[in-house]
C-alpha cells in the first residue's frame, strides 16, 4: 500500500467508525497542493500527500467550523506534531480532540492520538533550518546595527500587511489579535516600514518558544518575505540559551511565560 | 559597569552637540524610587532621559519599547528590581526572559546594545541610577541620532 | 484578434528596456514587471532592470492608482494648536507598462468607486496621470479566467496603447488606442507595421450569468459552509486583486505633528464589521467569504452594472488555503447545473 493509499484507508476507517468527524488532508489542484476538509468516508479520494504539501493544517484548528467537529484527525509531519503538542499545553485543545496521520519523510506511521504522537516525535530532531537561511544569519551577524537595519527595512518593504502569515500559522490563535487591538492602536496598520517592522518583529516575538519552523509563513506570504530568518533566528536562541524545544510534549511549560532563577542575565547591567 | 568619573552634562552646553532623546521604562518599586533618591541627594544627572513608570517590570511590554523608537526615541533604557526583590515577586523573572529573546531580535534586525540598555537598579541605588543615566545617555550620543532609514522609526 | 493601428510602433522583445529608458528620458515614470528572487513584481521601473513580461506578477496594477498606504492628510501640533496641512496628490506622469489586459479592465470598476457619491482626488489625480499599456497575453495558466467574466487576453478595455507580441514573441508592437497613448510612441521608434501573434486560449471555467442569478436568493443557502470551509481569513486575495478597493483611515501621531493614513482593508478579515459594541455581524469566516464573493457577483453588478472582478486570477495563485472565486464560481455553476429549477 502507497503512502497516500494507507492515509485515506485510515482517513476512511476513522470516518466510517465515528471516531472523528473531520478529516483535515491535502488536495491536489493542479500543480497546488490545497488544504482538504472532508467530513464523508467516500471524500477520501480526493486526498493526496507529497512533499509539495506545505500548510501546517493544526492552522485550521482555530476555526469554530472545526472545533465544533472535533475530535478530527489531521495528516500531520513532525513540525506540525509540534504544533499540536504546543496547543495542547496551551490548553487550547483536549488531548483527545485530535487523531495525528503522522508522516515522517516519505513515510505514512499510522493514525495515532496525541500522547503517540508526542512519544513518535521525542525521537526525531527538530524541523532543520534551512542552509540559505543559516548562512543570511550568519552574514547579518557580521554585519553593522545600520546595515541590520537597511537589510530589513528593503526585505520587509513588500509586506502588504495581508497577515496571510498569521493566517497560515496554527500558534497564531488569538482571536483579537494584537495588531487588531485598536483602543489604542498598538501595532502600526500601516504598510510602511514602521508598520511593517513592528508588526513583522511583534508577531515573530509572539511565536518565540512556540514556533516549530515549519516554514507555512513564509511559504504562505505572497511576496516571499523572508520571515523565517526571523523565526529561525529567535529558535537558536531560545535552543542555545534555554535548551529548549518548542513542541516537545502534551504538557509544556510555556517558554516566554516561564522563567528560571538562572536565565542569563549578562546584558542587564 | 557606569564610568563613575563622568560628569553630567548640561543640554546647550558645548557647541552643537547631538543630545539624545532616551526613555525609560522602569518599575514603580525599585528603579522609580531609586530616581527619586538620585534627586532628593542632589545628584546631576542628563537631562534627556524622559521616564515612564510601569508598577513592574513585569508589566513591561516589548511593544512598548518598539513604540519608543517609532515614535522618536534615540535609546531605551528598560530598569527594575533585582531578582528576588521584585515587589510582585516574579515580575522582573518574566521580564528577564522575555528581553534575553527581545533584546536579540532587535539586534538582529537593526537596533543594538548601544541603544538598548537593561538594569537593575533598586530603591537605594539613587548614584547608581545618575551614573546609569550619564552613561547611556554618552553613549547613545556616541552612536547618534537614531537613523532616519531605520525601518523601525516612523518618518512622516 | 487586436490589430495594430495605422501609428503603431514596432521593436525588438529585447529593446523593450531601452523603450522604457527613453520613457523615462521623456519625463514619464515607468510601472514595469520585474523579476525579483523568485517572484515578478510590478515595480517603479528603474533603467538598469530587466523588464519580465514572462511571468504573472504577484501585484496588481492597482497599487499604483490606490496604494497600500498613502499619506491624505498632516497636522502640525505645537501645543494646543492643530494645523492640518493639505497633501498635494501625486500627478507624477506614470506609464503602466506591460500590464495584462485583466488588470487594466479592473480601472472600470475602480474609476466608478472612487467617482460614484464621492470624487476622490487622491485617486482620480494618479489615474488621470495613468498612462496604461497593457500586454496582449500569449499565454495564460490554469489559473486565469478572464474569459469567464466578459473579458480576453486581448482586451483594451482602458488602454491608452496596447503592447503586442509578433514574431513569435520577437518582436514587440506599441500600438497606441488614445491620445495620451500617442504621446509614448515617440520613446518607441519610427512608426512601423507587424502582424501580432496569436493570443492565448482561456477556456471558459463557470457560466458567470448563471453564478449571478444563483446569487440573487443564496444569502442563506447552506452551500457557504462547504464553499467557504478552507478560508482562514487573510487578505491575501484582496490585497492581490485589481478590483478590490476597501480602505481604513488610520491617524498617527508623534511628538510635533499626526499623520492621517489611508490603508488597504479587506472584508476578508475578521476585523472588518467589528463594531464598536463588540458585536460582529460577520464573525464567522462562511458570512466573510459568502460576502466577498456576492459583492464581486451580485452586489456591484446590481449597482453598478459591472462585475467585480476581471480574471486575473491572482487569488488563486496565491491563497495559502487555495480559495479561489473562481472555484467557488465553478461549484456554483456546477449547482446550478445539478438542480436547474430549484435554487
Amino acid at each position: 500500500m502507497s503512502l497516500i493509499e494507507a492515509i485515506r484507508a485510515d482517513a476512511s476507517q476513522l470516518l466510517q467508525e465515528g471516531h472523528v468527524k473531520m478529516v483535515l488532508g491535502y488536495r491536489a489542484r493542479y500543480d497546488r497542493r490545497l488544504p482538504l476538509l472532508i467530513t464523508q468516508a467516500d471524500q477520501v479520494t480526493a486526498l493526496v500527500y507529497d512533499e509539495a504539501c506545505w500548510q501546517n493544517l493544526p492552522t485550521y484548528i482555530r476555526k469554530s467550523e472545526v472545533r465544533s467537529a472535533m475530535p478530527v484527525a489531521i495528516v500531520c509531519r513532525p513540525e506540525g506534531i509540534r504544533s499540536l503538542l504546543v496547543l495542547a499545553s496551551e490548553a487550547q485543545i483536549a488531548p483527545d480532540a485530535v487523531r495525528v496521520l503522522a508522516v515522517v519523510g516519505s513515510e505514512y506511521r499510522g493514525a495515532m492520538d496525541l500522547a503517540a504522537a508526542a512519544e513518535l516525535i521525542k525521537d526525531l530532531p527538530p524541523a532543520p533550518v534551512a542552509p540559505d537561511v543559516a548562512a543570511k544569519l550568519d552574514e547579518l551577524a557580521a554585519m553593522s546595527a545600520n546595515d541590520r537595519a537597511a537589510f530589513w527595512r528593503d526585505a520587509l518593504a513588500a509586506c502588504t500587511r495581508c497577515y496571510a502569515c498569521r493566517a497560515s500559522c496554527p500558534v497564531c490563535y488569538c482571536q483579537n489579535c494584537v495588531v487588531e487591538r485598536n483602543t489604542p492602536q498598538i501595532v502600526s496598520t500601516t504598510a510602511a516600514p514602521h508598520g511593517n517592522f513592528a508588526w513583522n518583529i511583534v508577531r515573530a516575538f509572539h511565536q518565540a518558544g512556540r514556533c516549530t519552523l515549519c516554514g507555512a509563513c513564509q511559504a504562505a506570504c505572497p511576496q516571499d518575505l523572508p520571515l523565517m530568518l526571523l523565526n529561525a533566528w529567535i529558535e537558536r536562541q531560545v535552543r542555545e540559551e534555554f535548551a529548549f524545544i518548542s513542541g516537545s510534549g502534551l504538557n509544556e511549560p510555556p517558554f516566554i511565560g516561564s522563567w528560571s532563577p538562572n536565565d542569563d542575565d549578562k546584558f542587564i547591567r | 559597569m557606569t564610568d563613575t568619573t563622568a560628569t553630567a552634562h548640561t543640554p546647550g552646553q558645548g557647541k552643537e552637540q547631538f543630545e539624545p532623546t532616551i526613555i525609560a521604562f522602569v518599575c514603580n518599586w525599585c528603579t522609580y524610587a531609586g530616581a527619586d533618591l538620585a534627586g532628593t541627594s542632589r545628584l546631576k544627572y542628563d537631562a534627556n532621559i524622559r521616564i515612564i513608570k510601569l508598577p513592574c517590570t513585569g508589566r513591561i511590554d516589548p511593544l512598548l519599547v518598539l513604540k519608543a523608537f517609532e515614535s522618536g526615541a534615540d535609546g531605551v533604557l528598560v530598569s527594575g528590581c533585582h531578582p528576588g526583590d521584585c515587589h510582585y515577586t516574579s515580575g522582573n523573572f518574566h521580564a528577564r526572559r522575555r528581553w534575553a529573546i527581545f533584546h536579540r531580535l532587535l539586534e538582529l534586525t537593526g537596533i543594538d546594545s548601544s541603544r538598548l540598555h537593561f538594569s537593575w537598579v533598586s530603591a537605594a541605588e539613587g548614584q547608581k541610577f545618575a551614573d546609569l543615566v550619564n552613561d547611556v545617555v554618552s553613549k547613545v550620543r556616541l552612536a547618534g541620532p537614531f537613523d532616519a532609514v531605520n525601518p523601525a522609526r516612523r518618518r512622516s | 484578434m487586436t490589430n495594430s493601428s495605422a501609428d503603431a510602433r514596432v521593436f525588438a522583445a529585447g529593446s523593450l528596456d531601452a523603450v522604457a529608458a527613453a520613457l523615462v528620458a521623456a519625463g514619464f515614470r515607468v510601472v514595469a514587471p520585474v523579476r525579483q528572487g523568485d517572484l515578478t513584481r510590478l515595480t517603479l521601473w528603474q533603467p538598469g532592470q530587466a523588464i519580465d513580461l514572462e511571468h504573472f506578477t504577484v501585484n496588481s496594477a492597482k497599487e499604483f492608482l490606490l496604494p497600500a498606504t498613502e499619506t491624505i492628510q498632516r497636522y502640525d501640533i505645537d501645543g494646543n494648536d492643530f494645523t492640518p496641512v493639505e497633501v498635494a496628490p501625486d500627478a507624477t506622469k506614470t506609464v503602466l507598462l506591460g500590464i495584462r489586459p485583466c488588470d487594466a479592465a479592473s480601472l472600470t470598476l475602480m474609476d466608478t468607486v472612487f467617482n460614484w457619491d464621492f470624487e476622490d482626488v487622491f485617486y482620480n489625480t494618479r489615474r488621470q496621470a495613468c498612462i496604461v499599456v497593457p500586454l496582449v497575453c500569449t499565454r495564460a495558466d490554469e489559473s486565469c479566467f478572464c474569459t469567464s467574466v466578459g473579458l480576453g487576453p486581448d482586451s483594451s478595455r482602458n488602454a491608452d496603447a496596447m503592447l503586442m507580441f509578433a514574431e513569435g514573441g520577437k518582436k514587440l508592437i506599441l500600438s497606441p488606442v488614445t491620445e495620451k497613448g500617442r504621446t509614448l510612441a515617440a520613446s518607441a521608434g519610427a512608426a512601423a507595421q507587424a502582424a501580432p501573434d496569436k493570443t492565448c486560449d482561456v477556456p471558459v471555467r463557470f457560466n458567470v450569468q448563471a453564478v449571478t442569478a444563483w446569487l440573487a436568493d443564496a444569502f442563506d443557502s447552506p452551500a457557504w459552509a462547504e464553499l467557504s470551509a478552507g478560508c482562514l481569513s487573510c487578505g491575501a486575495c484582496a490585497y492581490a486583486c485589481g478590483s478590490c478597493h476597501c480602505f481604513d483611515i488610520q491617524d498617527e501621531s508623534a511628538a510635533g505633528g499626526a499623520v492621517r493614513y489611508r490603508n488597504w482593508d479587506a472584508c476578508c478579515m475578521a476585523l472588518f464589521t467589528k463594531h464598536t459594541s463588540g458585536h460582529n455581524p460577520r464573525s464567522a469566516s462562511q458570512a466573510r467569504w459568502r460576502q466577498r464573493v456576492m459583492h464581486k457577483f451580485s452586489y456591484i453588478p446590481q449597482r453598478f452594472n459591472l462585475l467585480g472582478c476581471t480574471g486575473c486570477g491572482r487569488c488563486t495563485r496565491l491563497c495559502p488555503a487555495g480559495m479561489t472565486v473562481a472555484e467557488t464560481c465553478e461549484r456554483i455553476d456546477a449547482i446550478c447545473q445539478s438542480t436547474p429549477s430549484v435554487k
